[in-house]
């Protein structure tokens, strides 16, 4: 890997240092953040489908409130299982540092958790009003829930790749990306063809935007610092992921973009689903590639 | 009170007498360090020099690690040092990634944060830290800033156009401050760093904490 700065002239080599810590956060990071997506995401599809095709959204309660339910209890078991000392995990509510966007976050999906377990029993029980009132709460918390990571990651002076604007824009399109593919596949007989195509649309559109997001820190990045230009290598080239990177924005972004129009066009669910198939899988990809690419830049 | 750490690095020859003594003081782990001495070779043969240079917690007035402490395990003593509580630590590792410096690791026996303190237990004790005692070339200067006849003080008033902290871009606010430093020794990305190969060893990544 080349550095950047490092002046022909100087021939600079570090002949001794202590080894670099290796991969911080790692995939379990990864899935925590993807399965947030998904357990946010189905919640505003839901808000979504509740207003412009109701009678679809009124059949997809109960089994959206238990998808969200159980993503975000895989968010959370990750989340757990990530930590070097999961049981003292408590210590966050005992002492709590609101600074820090672990703490704010931890309270947030903690609430969060709580209003889906709340709506999971009142769409059991097919108590519509009540259901409503609480939905609308659901939704709301859902934003800083799906939010809070970017500011996880922004907090990380370290990694200069992650900015706020992007990564809360990315999270938040990641969770109408999962949302609007999930949705697809769960609503099988449920959605009439045209909440299909609303969600298809909305995939769509969230993709064709995280993709623009993203190439742009891939051209215009470099140009501002030092340290992303020397990140975004590791997806250059013959970078160590730079397949993978690439791997997951087709199969995230440019496919499924490609599959809607024809889905469209030939009004094919089977197109639609095989987008959204595509999407949740390369969504995983895309998420761990940008976790994992600033973590290799050398501190020492 | 604002204690705060010089290292002048004319004066540092590389012995790595800190590097041991902070180990031995404060107990750190095999494959762990609080504190090292990076050897950057500069030029090429027979033009050719060494640069040695000790690196430690920066104790930062705008501490990134501090912040993202989600239960302030890591927190501000009144003399300025950034202390970690390791009782407290819960290892979300979110301060090993917000670190700009690679100061901080996952002690492998404890599964918790830990860095250097400026051995605030010592200072406690109006002794000095151990790194400082142990150079055998004064290379290592700690003191109160806000003390203006400090030695620390002194020294920075005499070289104020050489005194540099790491990455100032991260509006970090270092106390911890180099005499003597350039590009190759300070930054991070300013020298070649090739895989497996080093004086002593082959070893170029660890696992963190001992596991994943």
């Amino acid at each position: 890997m080349a550095a950047h700065e490092i002046l022909a002239a100087t021939n600079a080599v570090v002949t001794l240092d202590v080894a670099l810590p290796g991969i911080v956060w790692p995939w379990l990071v990864t899935v925590n953040m993807w399965a947030k997506s998904i357990g946010t995401g189905v919640i505003f599809m839901l808000f979504l489908l509740l207003r412009m095709h109701p009678e679809s959204g009124n059949k997809l309660k109960l089994h959206t409130a238990a998808a969200a339910f159980i993503f975000i209890n895989i968010f959370l078991l990750f989340t757990l299982a990530d930590l070097h000392q999961p049981f003292r995990m408590w210590h966050i509510f005992l002492y709590p540092h609101f600074t820090s966007a672990i703490a704010v976050g931890s309270f947030m999906a903690s609430a969060f958790l709580g209003l889906l377990t709340l709506l999971v029993f009142l769409a059991w029980k097919k108590n519509d009003a009540a259901f409503d009132k609480v939905f609308l709460w659901t939704t709301i918390l859902a934003i800083p829930v799906t939010l809070y990571t970017a500011a996880l990651m922004s907090q990380c002076t370290a990694r200069e790749l992650w900015q706020m604007p992007a990564e809360s824009a990315q999270m938040m399109l990641a969770a109408l990306v999962a949302g609007s593919a999930f949705m697809i596949l769960l609503g099988g007989n449920k959605l009439d063809y045209e909440a299909k195509k609303m969600l298809g649309t909305v995939l769509g559109l969230s993709a064709l935007m995280a993709f623009i997001i993203y190439m742009s820190e891939y051209v215009f990045g470099p140009m501002k610092a030092e340290e992303i230009a020397f990140t975004l290598e590791y997806i250059k080239g013959d970078g160590p992921y730079t397949v993978m990177f690439w791997l997951g924005q087709w199969m995230t972004y440019l496919l499924p973009m490609l599959l809607i129009v024809l889905s469209r066009s030939a009004k094919s669910e089977s197109l639609l689903k095989l987008a959204a198939i595509l999407a949740l899988v390369g969504l995983f990809m895309v998420k761990h590639v940008w976790l994992m690419i600033p973590q290799l830049l050398p501190m020492s | 009170m604002q204690l705060g750490f010089l290292v002048d690095l004319h004066l540092c020859m590389g012995c790595k007498g800190c590097e041991i003594a902070c180990k031995v003081e404060n107990e750190v782990p095999l494959s762990t360090w609080r504190l090292r001495v990076k050897y950057v070779d500069v030029g090429t043969f027979p033009e050719t020099k060494r640069t040695f240079t000790p690196l430690r917690c920066n104790h930062c007035e705008n501490a990134p690690c501090e912040r993202i402490c989600p239960v302030s395990a890591l927190h501000y003593l009144d003399n300025g040092i950034v202390n970690i509580d390791k009782e407290r630590c819960i290892g979300c590792a979110g301060c090993v990634m917000a670190c700009p410096y690679g100061a901080i690791y996952i002690d492998p026996q404890t599964q918790t944060a830990d860095k250097c303190t400026y051995c605030a237990h010592r200072v406690a004790s109006s002794m000095m830290p151990a790194c400082v005692v142990a150079c055998p070339v004064q290379a290592n200067i700690f003191g109160d800033l806000d003390d203006p006849k400090s030695n620390i003080s002194t020294y920075i008033m005499k070289n104020q156009g050489g005194v540099q902290v790491r990455k100032p871009e991260k509006g970090t606010n270092p106390h911890h401050y180099y005499v003597g430093g350039g590009n190759v020794s300070l930054n991070p990305l300013a020298s070649h760093r090739i895989d497996g190969h080093s004086l002593f060893n082959k070893i170029t990544t660890l696992p963190v904490g001992g596991h994943h």
